[in-house]
């Protein structure tokens, strides 16, 4: 993790380059495997005179974040061959503090998906076991932490493609408010939810990492003004805010079949039991049922909308492979037409068709409704409770021939509550709470807006009750 | 269900083409979305609700102020533009609409 | 009788460093994808970030055209796909645009005329297409320049109604200074929509698009050709399609394609561009910056200042010749002597220098003391015009120019009084003139003549006050 070595690097036990090299080679080593990468670099670069705690660590960033000189790709055909000619702000932050990018990882195609399956260059798999998938959209970014190739990579978030795979590899997956991280030079998918973030090993990693790429930016209008205020500093006070709550409707046991998920909420509950124990106040609360069988819809409607609009870019005119034809629509159809696979026109056409003018009030315009309602009754929870605590799935990471297997409707609502964070911009982790027949389960915390601090410094007491902080693959479950 | 020809149309305004078994899926995939969407449009008063672009407003946001800033060169513009001519984009030829 | 229905679209391209959404700058080149940034080129990645000035100038456009405004700033999405638009949309506003229900009075053939303003919206310029035989070329400079568009209602029933609104709204520019609205650089362009219907009608009748005109001239005829080729199809029997057409240089229109079904842009609120709420304060700001505009100020000219129709026209025309008009008169100047001295020296004197009126050495403040010593018969008007012309000649204040003259000027009174003695003596005609006829006008001759006998050093005034004197005092000693 961070602190160990940055006292390495710092005692000069070792430097920054032998770092560098072994993750490289380790990074190849997997990459058969598991194939979290989409680039490795094959060279060393640093920022000279750069002194920050992150100064001569590697890590990676998710392919959809833009690096220039170096490939780009979102994991589709469409941006096969782009190299884009400039940083994006979280990739500039990083090499001011002089981190050492490794490699650009692997997502599910233009980060609409939340398998690890669906990358041009293939699927993804979970490192605790190569039958099951890692999920996504951020799944290299997952793999290369839980493998530990990295003590930090930086994924993105539209639904829960960070907080998701980092509960099926055994990581903490934070994202922050809405705007503390810049998001320019992320590839949008679906702007009015995506965020950027964070996997690292532990909760204090992401502090420490996300204070380093914060702050307010002036290439992003919807990013936050900035705050004095150190997280990593935060996390050594005494922490004031223990009120959290859990909804009744996801965690009630009784209306579950599934074995897999009966075993993970039991272990939640057991484990908010153990919370109770170190002093935190966990209520039961009850939540709407007909907004909670709504998050899953209003999430698609949006982000099939805005992706839709987004990725009209993608023409092959100005950048990516250039389409065949003889006048300018036949080269942009066909290089749209070729450049995105079958899950994405799908998405677009669902996505336009929920924009027309005659669907738009039905369809768009009622989910954007929705997500209000959603939003105002978690800002009503946060009135008496800190952080709304959840599983943040039903069970371990699923194999890859049961994923296609029919999930209940409630099943359906366990799985993508996590949204929930990306309607309000609130900020939200996964930290690993237990296994589940011998696979990973993570547990979500989600807190109020601007509060970052405060579910980090939360989510730092919870880690200490888990007792899986520094959690990698390999290391015996107790 | 909507009809597989109406798919079609709407992909071919987005510029891109799909089989013929990929318009059955997404047939199933919007008679899905349809049915749940049609769950959250029975919300009482759902209609009253505005709705909602931002997660979240705030009052101190302000406009950029009008300096120049960082731009491009003609090289970096053209980098990854396949054809081009006298340093523009190449593309066949455009009838003006 | 038929009539046509206008509706006019005007796109105009506004006055910034730079551009709408980005901080590339806004300036016109003919170097192609030299002022682009990733943001005008549409790279994966990128965001908007709406310019202050751009919004305060579409603002202040859409408040002196009497519109409605929004309580703050939104932009929408226009989803389409073309070559030009590198998103594959363009930010533009729907929802709150900067201005609604607006109105500007035009005057036509002596008539003033109402033009009603639909709305007025800020957006981006697209990228430029340059076609060539089988292939086109595009140049992202021109990409997210701000645009504003003004949507006319269909009021306008003539290709005068139509050219005089144009050039009024251009001068709305000017005045405002949020464009140079310069048609030949393409800043300024114009959408015609036109049908014709019969006076008893009272529906419209099918309307003809033509889009992208630049020239004013070209939008006369192509209304005009409109007009009667619309006429003619109705009068003969025949029916007008929906239409794009497009107008040629030999001042006819050609049809481009029949119109098919609307395109769905499929609009929604730009979600990386929150909300900027805009105060009280802020509009009260802007007004402040509002001037008078131009049909204000020539009503005022004509009411205030008893100023010919013809006087108020040419210093009411621009924005700097009137603003400058008013700086001499708000020092207390004389208004018959300023408009004088402004239509005849100071107009001429640009036009032949072939420079702007703020390039003019003679300041407002200069012009004045020269007005003012006229007035005080310090010097002939005649006189000050030539001081002018010396002033902007060798780059010195005109009032220094008198202030030396008048320090060699001849102001004894005796000394005068025996010069123009000699002078009556020897211009025995005209000082008979004076006293069998009465003729005044000799005043002038023998005033010439001390003039000429002084080498123009004899203060005028004084020098006539002593003419009138002796030649009364003459024409008297002949009476008694």
């Amino acid at each position: 993790m961070i602190d160990e070595l940055r006292k390495q690097l710092d005692e000069g036990s070792v430097t920054s380059e032998e770092l560098f090299e072994e993750a490289v080679k380790s990074a190849k080593e997997v990459q058969d495997t598991y194939n979290p990468f989409v680039t490795i670099l094959d060279k060393y670069k640093i920022r000279r005179r750069a002194n920050s705690i992150l100064t001569g660590i590697p890590y990676t960033l998710k392919d959809n974040i833009s690096t220039s000189n170096i490939l780009t790709t979102a994991s589709s055909n469409i941006l096969k061959d782009y190299v884009p000619v400039y940083d994006a702000t979280v990739y500039q932050k990083l090499k001011k503090a002089g981190a050492v990018l490794v490699g650009k990882t692997t997502l599910d195609e233009l980060a609409m998906g939340g398998t690890g399956t669906t990358a041009a260059t293939g699927v993804v798999r979970n490192p605790w076991n190569s039958n099951c998938l890692i999920g996504g959209s951020s799944a290299g970014s997952a793999v290369s932490v839980a493998l530990g190739i990295v003590p930090f990579s930086i994924g993105s978030d539209t639904g829960d493609s960070i907080r998701k795979p980092a509960s099926f590899g055994g990581v903490v997956g934070f994202k922050p408010t809405y705007g503390r991280i810049s998001r320019y030079g992320l590839f949008a998918f679906a702007s009015s939810l995506d965020h950027v973030g964070v996997f690292t090993r532990s909760v204090r990693d992401a502090a420490i990492v996300t204070d380093i790429i914060k702050g307010y930016d002036a290439k992003d209008m919807t990013s936050l003004k900035d705050e004095d205020k150190s997280y990593t500093d935060e996390l050594e006070k005494p922490l004031t805010h223990k009120k959290l709550c859990y909804i009744k409707e996801i965690c009630d046991i009784n209306q579950y079949n599934d074995p897999k998920v009966i075993e993970t909420l039991r272990k939640f509950h057991d484990f908010i039991d153990k919370c109770r124990n170190q002093g935190f106040t966990v209520d039961e609360v009850s939540f709407d049922k007909v907004l909670l069988d709504a998050i899953y819809p209003t999430y698609m409607i949006i982000s099939c909308a805005e992706a839709t609009s987004n990725n009209a870019n993608l023409t092959g005119i100005q950048f990516g492979p250039r389409g065949d034809g003889n006048s300018i629509d036949e080269v942009m159809f066909s290089a749209r037409t070729k450049g995105f696979s079958e899950l994405i026109k799908r998405r677009f056409v669902l996505g336009s068709y929920i924009l027309q003018k005659e669907n738009q009030e039905k369809l768009f315009l009622n989910a954007c409704r929705c997500r209000r309602l959603i939003v105002d009754r978690v800002n009503e929870l946060f009135k008496d409770y800190d952080g709304i605590i959840l599983p943040a799935s039903g069970g371990g990471a699923p194999s890859f021939d049961s994923s296609s297997e029919q999930v209940t409707d409630q099943q359906l609502i366990l799985e993508n509550h996590m949204a929930i964070g990306n309607f309000g911009g609130f900020p939200s982790i996964t930290i690993p709470f237990t296994f589940v027949k011998d696979m990973p389960v993570g547990i979500n915390i989600t807190g109020r807006v601007m509060e970052d601090d405060i579910l980090l410094h939360i989510a730092n007491e919870v880690e200490k009750i888990t007792g899986l902080r520094g959690l990698k693959v390999g290391d015996r479950h107790v | 269900m909507i009809e597989k020809e109406k798919l079609k149309e709407y992909a071919h305004k987005l510029m891109f083409d799909m089989k013929d078994e990929e318009y059955e899926t997404l047939q199933k995939e919007f008679d899905v979305i349809l049915k749940q969407m049609e769950a959250i449009d029975k919300i009482p008063n759902l209609h009253e609700v505005s709705p909602m672009t931002f997660p979240f407003l705030l009052d101190d946001r302000s406009l950029r102020e009008d300096e120049v800033g960082d731009y491009l060169t003609v090289g970096e513009v053209l980098s990854n533009a396949k054809h081009q001519v006298n340093d523009q984009v190449k593309v066949p030829k455009v009838v003006e609409e | 009788m038929y009539k046509a229905v206008i509706g006019l679209e005007v796109h105009c391209e506004l006055d910034t460093k730079s551009k709408n959404f980005s901080s590339s700058p806004n300036l016109f080149t003919e170097t192609p994808n030299i002022h682009v940034s990733a943001v005008d080129l549409g790279l994966p990645g990128i965001l908007p970030y709406p310019n202050k000035e751009a919004v305060r100038k579409a603002l202040k456009t859409a408040m002196a055209l009497h519109c409605e405004n929004p309580d703050e700033v939104i932009f929408d999405r226009k989803n389409y796909f073309y070559p030009d638009l590198p998103k594959g949309y363009q930010i533009t506003q729907v929802t709150k645009p900067m201005g609604r229900n607006g109105y500007l009075d035009i005057m036509v053939g002596g008539e003033k005329k109402r033009v009603l303003i639909h709305q007025l919206h800020l957006e981006e310029d697209t990228a430029s297409l340059d076609h060539f035989s089988n292939y086109s070329l595009i140049d992202y400079n021109r990409s997210g320049i701000p645009l504003i568009e003004i949507v006319t209602e269909p009021c306008i029933s003539s290709a005068d109604e139509a050219v005089t609104f144009l050039e009024d709204l251009r001068d709305v520019f000017l005045f405002l200074g949020v464009s140079e609205a310069r048609s030949n650089y393409g800043q300024m362009r114009c959408d015609v929509n036109i049908s014709v219907m019969k006076d008893t009608d009272s529906e419209f009748g099918t309307k003809v698009e033509m889009k992208n005109i630049n020239a004013f001239t070209s939008v006369r005829a192509a209304i005009e050709y409109e007009i009667k080729r619309q006429t003619g199809l109705l009068e003969s029997g025949g029916k007008v399609i929906q239409e794009t057409r497009r107008i040629a240089e030999d001042g006819k229109t050609y049809s481009m394609r029949e119109k098919v079904d609307a395109i769905d842009y499929k609009y929604f609120i730009e979600p990386n561009i929150p909300p900027v709420k805009l105060s009280d304060e802020f509009y009260e700001e802007l007004k402040g910056e509002i001037p008078e505009l131009k049909l204000e100020r020539y009503e005022k000219y004509i009411e205030k200042y008893q100023l010919s129709e013809y006087d108020a026209g040419v210093l009411s025309a621009k924005r700097d010749i009137s603003d400058y008009f008013e700086e001499v008169l708000s020092y207390g100047s004389d208004v018959e002597l300023t408009v004088n001295f402004v239509t005849s020296a100071i107009l001429s004197t640009i036009k032949k220098l072939e420079i702007e009126i703020k390039d003019l050495f003679i300041t407002p403040k200069m012009l004045s003391g020269v007005i003012d010593k006229v007035k005080n018969k310090e010097i002939s008007l005649d006189h000050g015009k030539k001081i002018l012309y010396q002033a902007i000649e060798k780059l010195v204040d005109p009032n220094e120019i008198i202030k030396k003259q008048n320090l060699h000027q001849i102001n004894d009174e005796d000394e005068l009084r025996k010069i123009i003695e000699k002078v009556l003596d020897e211009n025995d005609i005209q000082v008979r003139q004076y006293i069998d006829e009465g003729n005044t006008y000799v005043y002038n001759f023998f005033i010439g003549k001390v003039m000429q006998k002084t080498n123009r050093q004899a203060n005028p005034n004084m020098s006539l006050d002593i003419i009138k004197e002796e030649l009364e005092r003459r024409k008297n000693n002949e009476s008694k």
